[in-house]
């Protein structure tokens, strides 16, 4: 890794950890209680599309675990949470990006619908309540809206930067 | 958008609409309401009459009320306040989730009668 890439990786990096620490303030859908965009997926999106399969699994698992040391939560049952889907999440897309069958629209909904998947499963294993498990259908189905959302954006940015106003990366 | 990501988005649409289908068919009848901090079941409450009560959660008291059959969560001591903004629960299906709390709020039906043999 040269020190170009690195460097680019740290940036998205806190832009994700921005992203995510933002969207924790504002509380958007209340149809399902503890429901985000997870607007902090599109800088691991966008790494994976401008470098590779690699570069999304540090920003990722970096962004979860720096964001919850910011906030104080380190170690604690939302960490957990949000570290299994963030793996699940990320496998998911590797495979979906690996396979060249889905476009950035297809890896993005791939990896939002893990990421509940993952933490539906936590929540499960944790507390031993099946209930949650009820939650995952709406979940799936919101799944799709905040996958294309974060998609649209990505793709929004990956076609500026390759425009070449900021020349390739 | 390519064709395989219009062929995922509708099974997913698909399988999220049967995972929903058990729910529609399932009734219970309230009759007790558990309230579990840290896994452990601290209250029992009876739905059928309306009152208060406070359990002691993790970062602090939670209150709860009971009023015409329905359960909510009042006051509590957290981030968001998500459970005390989901208001009364009367589903079986929904339970009330404090996670900062480490405490939920589970409407569970009474045990049915077992077979009786005579």
């Amino acid at each position: 890794m040269n020190v170009k890439k690195s460097v680019i990786l740290a940036f998205l990096v806190a832009v994700g950890i921005l992203l995510q620490l933002l969207e924790s303030f504002v509380g958007i859908f209340m149809i399902v209680p503890g429901y985000k965009i997870g607007l902090a997926n599109i800088a691991g999106l966008f790494a994976l599309y401008i470098y590779d399969e690699k570069s999304l699994a540090y920003v990722s698992l970096l962004r979860i675990f720096l964001s919850s040391l910011m906030q104080g939560t380190l170690f604690s049952v939302s960490f957990y949470l949000s570290l299994s889907g963030g793996i699940l999440a990320c496998i998911a897309m590797i495979i979906a990006y690996r396979s060249k069958v889905f476009s950035i629209y297809g890896v993005s909904i791939l990896g939002a619908c893990f990421h509940n998947i993952g933490q539906v499963i936590a929540i499960t294993w944790i507390y031993q309540q099946y209930f949650m498990q009820l939650f995952l259908p709406i979940l799936l189905a919101l799944s799709i809206v905040s996958g294309i959302l974060i998609a649209v954006v990505c793709k929004k940015v990956l076609s500026r930067i390759h425009g070449g106003f900021y020349g390739k990366i | 958008m390519r064709k395989a990501d219009k062929i995922l988005i509708v099974c997913i649409m698909v399988l999220s609409i049967f995972l929903c289908v058990p729910l529609f068919f399932t009734k219970h009848v309230n009759s007790y309401a558990s309230v579990y901090v840290k896994e452990k079941q601290v209250l029992r409450i009876d739905l059928s009459k309306d009152k208060s009560y406070v359990v002691n959660g993790k970062l602090g008291k939670v209150h709860i009320e009971v009023k015409q059959k329905k359960v909510r969560v009042t006051q509590e001591k957290s981030l968001h306040h998500y459970c005390s903004k989901q208001g009364f629960v009367s589903d079986a299906n929904v339970p009330i989730v404090c996670l900062p709390n480490e405490t939920v709020v589970k409407i569970e039906k009474e045990a049915s009668q077992d077979t009786v043999i005579q």
